[in-house]
This record gives structure tokens, C-alpha cells and sequence, in this order.
């Protein structure tokens, strides 16, 4: 136990804090607190700042994904407007074309190796047959190759193996259309012919596959150099790297 | 005159961390360690000092000026001095039974219920006299927070070699 001596300062320390304490909570005795706050002040202030860094740095980090989140949220929107305005045309391509069999959305490019082709989802079931036309609202892209229950493979103007009846447009000037595998070329196009940088060519219909008067692109450039006929490089009116949706069409007979 | 110096610094620190630091809007009640501490050196002192036989006027007063400070700080003097006076006579009176062990897990113990006894004695002098309105709750969870969170700073500042 503790010493009397001990005890007895004990008691009167605490009489004298309850005198203190009684003259205080009375009012008659004030004593004005010593305000660390403004001794800590510069110590508060640096805490204050790590702590902000702190927070800034996960706020930022919180605001970066967001806002990644927002602009994948704004690329899906621009895509869906995108999208939206591609199947208006398309509408407007049905309303016009009574000879569409169906609408169909490009899946992937051709796994084969020296052809170029493209899958679309739609195939027997939904109408699709060999030989059929493909083409978007701007123009042809190729034709039908082969046909599965539900997919179609798609033979692109470009290919080298694909060949198209046309027609200059301001001319009226009969050749065949066909892929050399980064654009297209005109063949048989008589000398004499006056063709122009610039002239529309389109579909004739002659070749009993293609329907007459679709768009197929536009003159790049005529040499005249070789033999009976010119050389007329064409620029395809679609390009094939940005074909989304096309609509296949029956054949011409 | 050197272990006075080190007390006046262990306490302009202790006072100066126990503004600084909170959890969360709670104050912590670091002026009850620096007690505890000066008991435990003052009782078990280290090997070269221990055929002097210790005061108790000199932690009783140690106590008086540490309730002091942590008073001014508040602006009322007495509560805090109360508090300390008496959660450290309690100490005394352990420290001087012979039979406890002071392990780690009975230091960590006193240094709960130091916190705890002090913490008590204030807020019922302080509802007493001054009819402060309490959140019970509230008051509850803040004094066991500051005793928790006492027990390992306590432990660190007494520990010592085996």
C-alpha cells in the first residue's frame, strides 16, 4: 500500500481540483485553454497536404477510370449512331431495291489464303444463294461464293478472281470489271473510246449474275499504250475495309 | 538535470502527437502512457539504480502536472488532474505488489485499464459538474478505442531487452 504521507497529498490534490472544478463549472473562475492548434499549425498544415496528395492521387485515379468509362460508354453510342445510320440506309436501299433477299451483318474476313472473302450471318435459310449479288449502300462489294445454313462466304470485287459486266456511265461503253487484288481494272474497253478520270463505272447486267445499274466505283486512271483495247484502273465506290452490314440481292435473270 | 530534460521532451512530443493525430475525430489519450511509463521507470528502475528506494511524492506530483497540461489544453482545470491522480496512485499501488509478473500480456492489461480509469474519471467529472450531454454509445466506443489503441503504443515505449 501507499505511504500516509503519499495518501494525504493525494486527498488534498484532489480537494483542491474539486474546489477548482466547482469555482469553474459555477462560472467564477475561467481559465482560457492553450490553443495548440495554432503551435501545430505548420505541422496540421504539411499533415493536411500528405493527406490531400494522398486523396488526390486515388480521386485521380477513380476520375481516370470513369473516365474511360465514359468514353467507351461514348465510342458504344457513336457507334450505335453509326450503326443506326448505316441500317437507315439500308432501309432506304429496301425501300428502293425490291430485289434485296435479306440484310446481313459481315462476320469475319476470309480464312482463305488466296482469295479475298468475307463471312456474313446470313445464309440458306434466310434465302441466300450462290452467284447472289452483295453490295452496300454506296455500292457492290461482290458476290456469293458459298452458302452454309447460316453463313455465307462473299467474293470481293477486288479479288482477282472476280469479274463483273459493266458499263461506263456517261459513255454507256460495255467492258469487264475485274479485281487485281489492291483495286480493280477495266478490260476490253476499244481505244477510240474517250474515257475520262472520273467516270462512274456501273453494273450492265449482261453476264446474267449482277443486276443492271448498281454503282460499282470510278475511274483512277486509262492507258492506252497496249494493244487493241485501253488499260482503265478502277477505284472500287466501297472499300472493303469498312464494309459492316451489306444486303444480298437476287440475281439478275 | 538529463532526466529531466528527457521528461520535458517525452512530453512536449506526447502532447504534441496527442493534438496531431486522430482517428477519425477522436482524440487520443496519449497523456496516460507518458504515466505509465514514468511508473514503470520510476519502480523498476534498470539495474545500477536499484538500491535507491522510490519516491512516491514524485510520480503523485509527475501525475499532477501531467493532468495539468492536458487541463489547459481543454480549457478546464481539475477533471484531467483528478484522473490522472488517481488511475496513476492506482498504478502505484500495483506496481508496488510484489506477486504480479509484468509480462507483456499484464502490461498490455494495466495499460487498458490505466486508459480505461482515467478516461472514466474525466467524463463522469466532467457530466458532474459541467452537465455535459453525452452520447452514451458514442462515449463508450471512444474511451475503449483510446484504451485499445493505447496497449501497443504503451508496450513499445516500455519495452526492454530480456
Amino acid at each position: 500500500m501507499i505511504k500516509k504521507l503519499t495518501l494525504l497529498i493525494l486527498i488534498f490534490i484532489l480537494f483542491i481540483s474539486f474546489v477548482l472544478i466547482s469555482y469553474q463549472a459555477k462560472g467564477k473562475l475561467k481559465f482560457s485553454g492553450i490553443n495548440f492548434s495554432q503551435i501545430i499549425a505548420p505541422i496540421t498544415y504539411l499533415k493536411d497536404l500528405l493527406e490531400d496528395l494522398f486523396y488526390l492521387r486515388e480521386e485521380n485515379q477513380q476520375l481516370k477510370i470513369r473516365l474511360y468509362e465514359i468514353s467507351l460508354k461514348e465510342k458504344s453510342n457513336q457507334e450505335l449512331i453509326n450503326e443506326n445510320k448505316r441500317l437507315k440506309s439500308f432501309l432506304d436501299l429496301k425501300e428502293t431495291r425490291k430485289d434485296i433477299v435479306t440484310v446481313a451483318r459481315v462476320i469475319s474476313k476470309g480464312s482463305n489464303k488466296f482469295m479475298k472473302t468475307l463471312w456474313i450471318d446470313k445464309g440458306n435459310k434466310q434465302g441466300v444463294q450462290k452467284d447472289f449479288t452483295v453490295i452496300t449502300f454506296n455500292g457492290l462489294v461482290g458476290k456469293v461464293v458459298s452458302v452454309t445454313s447460316n453463313f455465307s462466304e462473299v467474293l470481293l470485287l477486288t479479288d482477282p478472281n472476280f469479274s463483273v459486266a459493266v458499263r461506263v456511265e456517261r459513255t454507256r461503253t460495255e467492258g469487264i470489271l475485274s479485281g487485281t487484288g489492291n483495286g480493280c481494272i477495266l478490260n476490253y474497253i476499244p481505244l477510240e473510246e474517250e474515257i475520262l478520270v472520273g467516270d462512274r463505272i456501273i453494273t450492265s447486267g449482261l453476264d446474267g449474275i449482277f443486276p443492271e445499274g448498281i454503282l460499282i466505283g470510278a475511274v483512277k486512271s486509262t492507258t492506252k499504250k497496249e494493244g487493241l483495247f485501253q488499260k482503265v484502273n478502277v477505284i472500287p465506290i466501297q472499300r472493303e475495309h469498312n464494309i459492316e452490314e451489306v444486303a444480298v440481292i437476287k440475281k439478275s435473270l | 538535470m538529463k532526466k529531466f530534460l528527457k521528461w520535458s521532451i517525452f512530453i512536449l512530443i506526447t502532447f504534441f502527437l496527442q493534438e496531431l493525430i486522430t482517428i477519425s475525430t477522436i482524440r487520443l489519450n496519449f497523456s496516460i502512457l507518458l504515466i505509465y511509463k514514468f511508473i514503470v521507470e520510476h519502480f523498476f528502475p534498470k539495474e545500477e539504480q536499484r538500491n535507491i528506494t522510490p519516491s512516491e511524492v514524485l510520480p503523485l506530483l509527475f501525475f499532477v502536472l501531467i493532468g495539468f497540461f492536458d487541463d489547459l489544453t481543454q480549457g478546464i482545470i481539475g477533471p484531467s488532474i483528478i484522473s490522472k491522480t488517481i488511475a496513476g496512485t492506482s498504478l502505484i499501488i500495483l506496481a508496488k505488489q510484489l506477486f504480479f509478473h509484468w509480462t507483456e500480456q499484464f502490461k498490455g492489461l494495466i495499460i487498458f485499464l490505466l486508459t480505461l480509469i482515467d478516461e472514466v474519471i474525466y467524463s463522469v467529472v466532467i457530466i458532474y459538474f459541467f452537465n455535459f450531454q453525452f452520447d452514451n454509445l458514442l462515449l463508450t466506443k471512444t474511451i475503449l478505442i483510446r484504451a485499445l489503441f493505447n496497449i501497443p503504443i504503451g508496450l513499445v515505449i516500455s519495452w526492454r531487452k530480456p
